[in-house]
This record gives C-alpha cells, structure tokens and sequence, in this order.
C-alpha cells in the first residue's frame, strides 16, 4: 500500500512537471487568419487609453457602419512594453504571437524597421493614399521606398505661449510669430527681466529641443545613408550654442523630469513651452488658464541653409505586422486612419488627436475656434504646419544620437569644450554602431 | 554526534551486489534488490526538481553564454571572430566603465553604512526593556515592503528642485537657493545612496534581530558580571556570535548593490550625463532601449556574475573561521 502512494507521488509530480513543460509550447491556434483568429476581427496593441486606445475604439465604430461584423480586440500596451515585447518575439522567432496592427514611436520606427524587417507588412494593394500625409512624416516609416506605417498622432511642434504675462511686459504673440533665435533671446531676455520669468523649460540634458531646432533646418543627427553626423555639423554646432545661450541667460529653465516640466508650466512657472502638438493635452489641464494661451510657429535658425519656422517632435504610426489578416488591417486603416473626415472630426473633439491626413485639415471641426487657446483655431493651424517641417532621416540609431547628444549638453553647460563634447558623443554612437 | 550508519550502507548496498547471472542488462538488475528500488524512488523524487532547476536556472545561463560570444543585430546573430569580440569590446567601452566605476561606488559607499546601522538598529530594537519595540521594529522593516518603483518616485518628487527637502533646507535656512539634487553627478549618486538606506537598512536589521535572538543572554551576562561594558560586550561577545548572519546579508548586499536597477532606473533616470548610471541599468538600455546588441548585453551580465562570485568567495575566505 505505501509503495503505491508512493509511485502515485512519483507519477504526480511527473505529470506536473510535464504539464509545467508543455506550458512553453504557446497556442497554436493563432497565426493563419492573422492574430485574431476570426476572418473579422483585429488585434491591436498601443498605448494611452485616453488618446490612441480611444482614436482605434472610435475608428472600430465608423468602420462597423459599413462592416457590421468588424471587431477590434485593442490591448492597452505601454510603448516600453511594446517595444520589449515586439523585441522579444522577434528575437525568439514566435511570429505568431503578434498582434494584427500595432502602434510605433516615429522615432524607433526606423530601428525596429531595420533590426526585424520580418515582424512588418508591406502595405499591401493601394488600400492607403499615401500622398495624403505629409511627406515629413512618411519619412518615418519609410524604409528602401517601402512605406509600412499608416501616420496617426501628429508630432508637429509648435510654440505654445501665455498671452497675459507677455501682455504685461508689452508683447504680443505677434512678436514671437515668424522670428529668429536671436529675436527669441531678445525678448525673452527683456521679459525675464520684467516679470522674473523664463520664457521655456525642458528636461536637463533632453534632446529635444536640439533635435526640434535641427529637424526645422531639414538637419538630423545623422546622414541619409544613417551614419552619425554630429561632428564637424554646423547646424548641430549652431543648435548647441543656442541651447546654451538659452540657459545661460536664464531663459531656458531646466528641471529633472517629466512632471516637473508639466509643472512648470502648468503653476504658471515659465511663459511658454516648445513641443510637439501633443503637449495641449497637458496645458489644458491647468483650467485656471483658459483663454490665456496661443500657438505660433518656432523660432528660424537664421543663417542655416534650409532653415524653416517649422518642425516636429513624437508622432506615432499604425503598423500592419507579419502575422495579420493584412487585407483587412490595410481596409480597415484605410477606410478610417488615412480616409474618414468623420472619425477624425470625432476623436478631435473629445481627445484633441490632430491628424497627420490632410484631407481631414480642410473640415470644419478642424477650423473650430478654441476657447482655451483664445479663440484660435489650433487644429487647422497645426495640419498647415505640419506640411511644411522638412524632411529627415532620423536613421536606426536615433535613440544612440539623442541619448549620446543629450549627455554632450549636459557636460558642456558644466564647462566642456563644445567641440571635443560633440566628438565624444560621435565616437559614442559610432561605438554602439559597431 | 554518531552518524546512521543504516541508510547509507542501503544506499551503498546495490553497488556492492553480485551481478545478475542471465539478466540481459546490468542495470535492471541494479534496481531489482530492495535497496536499489528506493534508490530509484529517490531518483525519481530528485528528477522533477532537478529537471526544472536545470530548465529554468541552468539552461538559460549556459544559453546566456552561448549569446555572449554571438554578434549581430536584431534576430540575426551569428557568432563573433574572435569568440570573445563582446569581452574584448568592453575594455574599450567608455560607458560600460563610468557605469562599473558608479556601481562600485554606490558598493563601497552603501553597503558598510548600511550593514553597520543595521546593526546598531537591532541592537537597540533588541533590548527587552525597550517600549514600543514591536513598533519601531515594524516602522524600520516597512520601507523594504514598499514598490521599488514607488518609492523611487517619492523619492525624485521629494529631491525635485521645488521639491520638499529643498522646501525645508531653505526653510530652516540651511541653504539660500534651490539644490538641483538630481542635476548634479554627485548630489544625484548621493541621492541613490540615500534611496537604497532607506529602502534596505531594516532588511537586514531583520536578520541581525533573528541572529541576536538565537545569541545566549547568559554570554552577554556574563560579560557584564566580568565588567565589560555595552560597547565591549557588542564588540567582543555579541559580533563574533552574530558573524554567519553578517557574512549572509554582506554577501547578499554586495550582490544587490551589483544588479541595482530599480534606483538608477526611476530615480535618477542615470543622469546627469549617465553618471549616476549603474551597470544593469546600462545592459538594458543595450538591449531594449537603443539597437538590441544582446550577445554584448550578455556579455556584460556575464562579467557582473563574475565579480559577484569573486566578491562573495572573497567575503566567505575573510569571514569564515571555522575549522
């Protein structure tokens, strides 16, 4: 008797074992149809439940009017867990684990594009009217002429500023409309003067008022063929130095993170604030300020060949991966993301997701005057911007660049030489390209 | 103490009987006797946990190996010429230096104030006569229950420049204008020292309260009929007794502090300049945040397991005396 419980444990603990084994096997009924696993339903993975979780939601409902069988299964996926999850299953081969359409980061775009070529889809057919979008912003996803990104969240920058506080040092937005760099530390040098206040702030040794300035010039951290171009660069040069005129006048206030930089303009700290289109969602939390601020174009690196009032920072695409029912992904995006005026108009109102499709521009939702921005009609304003920020290479190693740059400010407004601080953030990001 | 001679010899036994005289193969005769067959059913109990410590720990270490002398990017590896080319590129890794040199730093500076006012806390958390001891041993412990992540955060809120102990240093009039805390290389490094006390120092008084609980009042008694006093009798009776619970949380802090992530992570996000970066934190930026170079991330996780070996074979040579 004893030494049959005692081989029925044996067995037991076998089959758990097996069982705990047999886990790792993964589901073999995806793949095929795509992710979803019915010829009618998507899988859909991005981020922000009030923003791009919202927009797919609303776009699952316009595209229902026509296809009353459509169904979306959209998973909230934080970006840092995307991207991990997206490297991961690439890197272990497990394709059919994706989902059918994804969200992705403009900027690592290019990266993931290159590094796993095999977890995207080609477009396929002419589902998408590709020369709808600004060209700017196809760059992103477009790798050897192949486009595999439908654009969605607009990333063009704007100058966002305070109308009262710069009322009471006698400007207008008018003043900050259409200028230079130069007339920028100017006047944001008398106004300090006059009412104690930057007129911007940004994250200590951020790169993203640097890479702003250079996308407005058409200049990047890198050349077409993606080599490190930050030495011996003059608008990256020209950038730096701006950069440091900015704090060392006491116009740029640097702070250490994210929601302190939210703060700062949000408790009324600073004047104004550079940033992609995006960043409304944040001012506008501050209600007490409704009605005191406006937008306007950014400053012109003056002397720069190329140089524009007009750039971009963030945006994100919609991308079709290897394993999706990629006909249906393609209609569905088409139908909706790069082709209804209608769901734009929708997901404008509530969430303030601007389009990159500019068709959806010439709506009147779009031309709408805003009562927070002063009666402005920021929209319409914005989608005219954004066709005239040049067009860069952001390269693969992007996040390298900025990263590599971002360390070079901070040790040059400690003191460095500019000069041999770019040259180490080059041999950096040569290094991690080796 | 006499050991039982029983079970080992019914262990031995199978080794020393006879071979089967027509059986077609020796080791089913092995098992035939009795104590072959509970030598089985010992294997048996020993294959499930075996085989899932080797799946889960061994193999993937020895696949970590395997990636570490691979190059490539994205899912197309192949391997490096020469093999060791991720060893080789580290000694000119400039990063990979400056976040070793941080890691080392937050080591020697943390660890031997953490371990010394952990003692001290035990010690005075273990006086029978103290009041309200199960408070203040609950109140030291607590920090260590909270999220890494969410500590952290308070952390950088409180040290943020308008923050709240720049809000009192100014107050009390300490300072006249606002430290950047986490702009600085040093005040930031100084930061996550900060950070890691807080978190870790009642961690380890716990295992020195379990050590001193285990200790013989009579010893300590002893010592002061002899005349010692406190300082004495901690010194020279309660350490050398406390030492196997020293060695332990000296091993496992040295090991912590070597795979730190969590601080330098969310707190100082390893700024300014990366100099506040530790190691780990450096390997996942290579893996997931620039261009995926796993087989140069293993590498270095492969060097950090190194050093954490040499450390704790060093710290048990040094701290063991037992004959």
């Amino acid at each position: 008797m004893r030494r049959k419980t005692t081989f029925a444990t044996v067995a037991g603990v076998a089959a758990v074992t097996l069982a705990l084994t047999a886990c790792g096997g993964g589901d073999e009924s995806a793949g095929g149809d795509g992710a979803g696993g019915d010829e009618n339903t998507l899988t859909v993975w991005a981020w922000d439940p009030a923003f791009n979780v919202y927009a797919m939601e609303e776009a699952e409902r316009v595209y229902q009017e026509d296809n009353p069988d459509f169904e979306l299964e959209i998973i909230e996926t934080p970006w840092e867990d995307l991207q991990t999850k997206l490297t991961t299953l690439a890197q272990s081969g497990e394709l059919d684990e994706l989902p059918d359409i994804f969200l992705m980061q403009n900027n690592a775009f290019q990266k993931n594009v290159i590094n796993y070529p095999e977890i995207f889809s080609e477009m396929p057919g002419d589902a998408v009217d590709f020369s709808e979008f600004p060209e700017a912003v196809l760059a992103y996803s477009t790798h050897e002429g192949v486009n595999y990104g439908v654009p969605f969240d607009n990333g063009t920058a704007v100058t966002a500023l305070r109308t009262d506080v710069l009322e009471e040092a006698g400007y207008t937005v008018e003043d900050f409309t259409d200028i230079t760099w130069d007339e920028f530390i100017a006047n944001g040098e008398d106004i300090l003067e006059q009412t104690g206040k930057p007129m911007l702030s940004g994250t200590a040794g951020s790169a993203d008022l640097l890479t702003i300035m250079l996308q407005s010039t058409g200049a990047s951290l890198f050349d077409a063929e993606g080599n490190p171009t930050i030495v011996d660069n003059e608008a990256v040069s020209a950038a730096v130095d701006i950069y440091t005129r900015l704090v060392e006048s006491g116009i740029l206030l640097e702070v250490n993170s994210w929601d302190e930089y939210v703060g700062s303009f949000v408790n009324s700290n600073v004047v104004a604030t550079m940033q992609g289109i995006w960043i409304i969602g944040s001012i506008q939390t501050a209600e007490d300020q409704a009605g005191l601020w406006q937008v306007t174009n950014l400053p012109r690196m003056e002397g720069m060949p190329g140089a524009t009032q007009y750039s971009a920072n963030g945006g994100s695409s919609w991308a079709i991966s290897a394993n999706a029912n990629s006909e249906l992904a393609a209609d569905f995006l088409g139908a909706t993301f790069a082709g209804s005026t209608e769901f734009y108009d929708s997901i404008l109102a509530s969430s303030g997701a601007v389009a990159n499709w500019q068709p959806a521009g010439e709506s009147e939702a779009y031309a709408e005057p805003l009562e927070y921005f002063d009666g402005q009609p920021v929209f319409q304003l914005v989608v005219e911007y954004g066709t005239q920020v040049p067009s860069i290479n952001t390269g693969a190693y992007f996040y390298e660049g900025r990263d590599a740059v971002s360390a070079a400010i901070t040790t040059i407004l400690n003191g460095a030489d500019r000069d041999e601080a770019l040259a180490e953030a080059q041999s950096t990001v040569e290094f991690a390209m080796q | 103490m006499t050991m039982p001679t029983a079970p080992v010899s019914t262990t031995v036994a199978p080794r020393s009987a006879p071979p089967p005289s027509g059986g077609t193969s020796p080791s089913a005769g092995r098992f035939s006797s009795l104590g072959g067959r509970r030598s089985l059913i010992g294997w048996f109990f020993l294959i499930p946990a075996a085989a899932l410590i080797f799946i889960m720990n061994f193999w993937p270490m020895f696949q970590a190996l395997l990636l570490s002398l691979q190059v490539g990017r994205g899912a197309n590896l192949s391997f490096a010429e020469p093999l060791w080319f991720n060893y080789e590129r580290m000694l000119s890794d400039q990063t990979f230096w400056m976040t070793l040199g941080t890691t080392m730093l937050y080591l020697v500076i943390q660890v031997p104030i953490m371990l010394v006012l952990a003692l001290i806390l035990a010690n005075i958390l273990n006086n029978p006569r103290l009041r309200f001891r199960a408070m203040w041993r609950t109140a030291i412990f607590l920090p260590c229950a909270v999220s890494l992540v969410s500590y952290a955060m308070v952390f950088r809120t409180m040290f943020a420049t308008d923050g709240l102990v720049n809000d009192v240093l100014l107050g009390i009039s300490v300072i006249d204008s606002p430290v950047n805390w986490l702009g600085q290389t040093t005040t930031a490094q100084f930061v996550i020292i900060l950070g890691l006390l807080w978190r870790w120092t009642g961690y380890n008084m716990v295992f020195y309260l379990a050590g001193l609980q285990n200790i013989d009042r009579s010893s300590i008694e002893a010592a002061k009929v002899d005349g010692a006093n406190a300082a004495k009798t901690l010194w020279y009776v309660t350490l050398p007794q406390l030492k196997p619970m020293i060695l332990l949380t000296a091993i496992m802090s040295t090991n912590g502090t070597l795979q730190l992530f969590d601080e330098s992570y969310n707190l100082t996000a390893g700024g300014p300049a990366n100099s506040s970066m530790s190691i780990s934190h450096y390997l996942y930026e290579i893996s997931f945040v620039g261009n995926p170079n796993f087989g140069y991330a293993a590498a270095i996780s492969y060097v950090i397991l190194v050093i954490v070996a040499v450390l704790a074979a060093i710290q048990i040579k040094v701290g063991d005396k037992r004959d």
